[in-house]
């Protein structure tokens, strides 16, 4: 059907190639001379320009492809539509939010969701977007307005690098029950009681989430760096937080007080 | 970089927003905790943008965005609100909000989104 360049991961080396995309397999061409079949395909990761396509078994073979953007968009697609996944057609919006600010362009696209073994994929005319299971921050069943008319939807926030993005997905109730519950089931190593932070503890972490650093956070609750780091601690013990770097306050021993004060005198 | 008037029912937020703008080099020229505070502090202080929040006491944000449009139509007003609350979108576009912030947000979002207003 189409040939297209690209480079295959062989031995840790890339080696440069053409994969053909035929209907019901791809076929890496020379030097490699191997086909797959995209039914024995169950999971596809995007890593930058590099596409990571895990193939049946135990564990399952992983084909490492790289290539230009629009190339890739084409092996996605073709990758998406016919891989072993769940798959059901959809309307989705993503991203609806993102950090918190309102898309006010988004709009619902039709087409088809994906759901592999690591993520689900939303594939429409001219969007892909891939939603990893690790990065997904909340699911909710919850009803929108579409064409003036109240529907159900399910809102899944994930996080795509750094920035909590929201999207929703819409389709028949029983369709949408069977994606939530998957989602649900999948991530409910996330699951809290809602009680585990007192007050402050739940201030703190809206401003962690806010992006403020522990400076700005003791100045804006007026906590002491002991209780902040109390506070801190709890989050980590939760799995609600990990520490991205430890920052050190020092004083001046005598040899840097002397040091300083020899640097800040006048030239004579 | 922009003047502008916070209003929300919460002094954690107000701070929290106030931090975030602050950071962005914009100037904050006053703060609100409801709707008929927001509207009066508007006229007094003619800021180029408002960060408003939806659910307050007394005056809401929406109708306190009707207020300050009527005064001056060319209000620069972005609205702020929990999540779950996103039906008052709808509305508060209608009405003539310029942007919409979901709370809990992200700082480097909110900058832009403030950007994008102030441009606008």
């Amino acid at each position: 059907m189409t040939e297209v360049p690209v480079k295959i991961e062989k031995n840790g080396q890339w080696v440069v190639s053409k994969i053909d995309i035929q209907k019901e397999a791809m076929n890496l061409q020379e030097p490699l001379n191997r086909q797959i079949p995209y039914k024995s395909i169950v999971d596809l990761v995007e890593k930058k320009n590099i596409l990571l396509v895990t193939l049946k078994g135990e564990p399952g073979e992983v084909v490492r492809i790289a290539s230009v953007e629009k190339v890739l968009q084409a092996l996605k697609r073709v990758i998406i539509m016919s891989c072993s996944a769940y798959r059901l057609t959809a309307y989705f919006m993503s991203p609806a939010v993102r950090g918190g600010v309102l898309v006010t362009n988004a709009q619902w696209e039709k087409g088809a969701i994906a759901v592999l073994k690591s993520g689900i994929w939303f594939v429409s005319q001219n969007k892909q977007v891939s939603v990893p299971l690790r990065e997904v921050a909340g699911i909710e069943l919850t009803k929108r307005e579409v064409q003036n008319k109240q529907v159900d939807v399910v809102k899944i926030d994930h996080l795509e690098d750094s920035e909590v993005v929201t999207s929703f997905v819409l389709c028949p109730l029983s369709t949408l029950n069977v994606l939530f519950n998957f989602l649900k089931d999948t991530t409910k190593d996330m699951d809290m009681a809602g009680n585990e932070l007192d007050a402050l503890g739940a201030q703190v972490g809206m401003l962690i989430y806010s992006g403020m650093d522990s400076h700005a956070i003791e100045n804006m609750l007026n906590v002491s760096h002991k209780d902040l780091d109390e506070i801190y601690d709890k989050l980590i013990q939760l799995g609600l937080a990990e520490v991205m770097f430890i920052r050190k306050e020092v004083q001046l021993t005598p040899k840097g007080v002397r040091y300083i004060s020899e640097a800040v005198k006048p030239p004579q | 970089m922009g003047r502008i008037l916070i209003v929300d029912d919460t002094l954690f937020m107000r701070t929290l927003i106030k931090n975030i703008l602050f950071s962005g080099g914009h100037d904050i020229v006053g703060e609100a905790a409801d709707g008929d505070e927001a509207v009066a502090k508007y006229k007094d202080l003619k800021p180029d943008l408002v960060t408003m929040d939806v659910v307050m006491p007394k005056v809401n944000g929406i109708e306190a965005l009707k207020q300050i449009r009527a005064i001056d139509p060319t209000a620069r007003v972005v609205m702020c609100t929990a999540v779950g609350q996103e039906q008052m979108v709808k509305l508060a576009i209608k009405t003539g909000a310029r942007g919409y912030i979901v709370k809990p947000f992200q700082a480097p979002k909110v900058l832009e989104e403030i950007k994008n207003v102030l441009g606008s």
